[in-house]
């Protein structure tokens, strides 16, 4: 997953807290910036910030104008989680500390413009690089990961017979579906590319090939315009992947190899007319499912 | 026709009065308590590092939740006459009568206890 650490800007400017409020905003003027941390003998005190200058009379202290309670985080915080505790404690601003020294600032327009890069703008999913970091980032802890791999089926179909903006919004109306079905703690969802998805889950097999039945179970029921049928095929490919790290295959090679097992998965689904497939990454048992 | 001024015209005579009024400047520049507005040009931390540096350890800074005023100094002789329950009400109640958040306000405080005790004789 992107970090804060890609944003932080080379040259970080602070203040001291006996300095005025005057200085901090000309300070801020100069370098075209939004807020100053407070550092008083090495030590982050606070943060002074455009909206308390406003606030504040210019020949004020700035220790009399700062925001005592700063909000620091570790240069590895991902996006998704900065923006988590800037819209918890409702501040623009986090400041990024490596143990107890300052490395810089990064603003909620930062991570809101890069989190862009990585979103898909059709369905507001993630794009298929967040979840191959994500995948990895869990082997890399030691986790065991699932792999589940999704294909609308005959999209190719809708698209023609009802035109591109009605598949633009069975595509929108799909990954509403999904995303509702994931839990954000063990899963990451991704519109892959196309008419495809893909999610990467901390689940056990049989619990990702249980969530990836419901999928496919709530877009058949969900009520189509049009009454046009829709559906989805899935596979699911994941378990005993410590295995695949003991043969000494790189973690990004393992991700490769699940989603690999899970799209062909999910093509024999397709194939079977059985709405998943599952396969056990290593002992390559397949089981079908429903 | 109004006088019209030439060069020749004299210098205006310039006259200077001088009045002067000596008192004795107070340190730090306040007697018992001073209120704090929360958009004053003196903030808190500011008058804590004023009164610590002429008068170390005898003034107290109690903060506020209050919304003209965001602390008060308070000289701590005077706490023990009176405990700060019930003298900063009172001043934060008049105070906020003739003040705005902009403004810093000094309070000079009189207390008058009164005693009357009987013993037997």
């Amino acid at each position: 997953m992107p970090t804060v650490e890609g944003l932080i800007s080379q040259k970080l400017y602070t203040i001291d807290p006996l300095a005025s409020v005057g200085r901090a905003a000309s300070i801020m003027e100069r370098y075209g910036i939004g807020s100053l941390p407070v550092i008083e003998e090495g030590k982050l005190v606070g943060i002074i910030t455009s909206r308390d200058i406003r606030r504040s009379h210019p020949n004020r202290l700035v220790a009399d104008a700062m925001t005592s309670k700063v909000i620091t985080v570790p240069p590895t915080t991902c996006l998704t989680e900065a923006q988590k505790l800037m819209a918890k404690y409702k501040i623009e601003r986090l400041v990024v500390t490596r143990e107890s020294d300052i490395i810089g600032i990064v603003t909620r327009a930062q991570i809101m413009s890069e989190l862009g890069k990585h979103t898909d703008s059709l369905t507001g999913l993630n794009k298929a690089e967040i979840f191959y970091e994500k995948a990895l980032e869990l082997l890399k802890e030691g986790q065991e990961i699932a792999v589940i791999f999704l294909d609308l089926d005959n999209f190719g179909f809708i698209n023609k017979e009802y035109g591109h903006i009605y598949g633009d919004n069975v595509l929108r109306q799909t990954a509403l579906i999904l995303n509702s079905l994931i839990d954000s703690n063990r899963d990451t969802l991704c519109r892959y590319a196309g008419d495809e998805f893909a999610a990467v889950t901390t689940r056990p097999l049989a619990e990702a090939e249980k969530l990836a039945r419901q999928m496919v179970l709530d877009l058949a029921n969900e009520n189509w315009p049009g009454k046009i049928k829709v559906a989805i095929s899935a596979g699911v490919a994941g378990g005993r992947c410590s295995e695949l790290r003991s043969s000494g295959e790189d973690s990004s090679y393992i991700v490769k190899y699940l989603v690999n097992m899970a799209s062909l998965a999910s093509t024999r689904a397709k194939k079977l007319k059985k709405p998943v497939v599952a396969v056990e990454a290593i002992e390559l048992k397949e089981t079908v499912g429903m | 026709m109004l006088p019209q001024e030439t060069s020749r015209s004299p210098e205006p005579q310039r006259k200077a009065d001088i009045t002067i009024k000596l008192s004795e400047f107070e340190i730090p520049p306040m007697q018992d308590i001073l209120l704090v507005g929360k958009r004053a040009p003196i903030g808190p931390e500011a008058v804590r590092r004023m009164v610590d540096a002429v008068s170390p350890e005898q003034y107290e800074i109690v903060r506020l939740n209050h919304e003209v005023f965001e602390a008060v100094v308070v000289k701590k002789s005077l706490l023990k006459l009176l405990p700060k329950e019930k003298l900063l009400p009172v001043v934060i109640d008049e105070g906020n009568r003739i003040a705005d958040d902009n403004m810093v306000v000094k309070a000079q405080i009189n207390i008058t206890i009164q005693i009357s005790r009987t013993v037997d004789l």
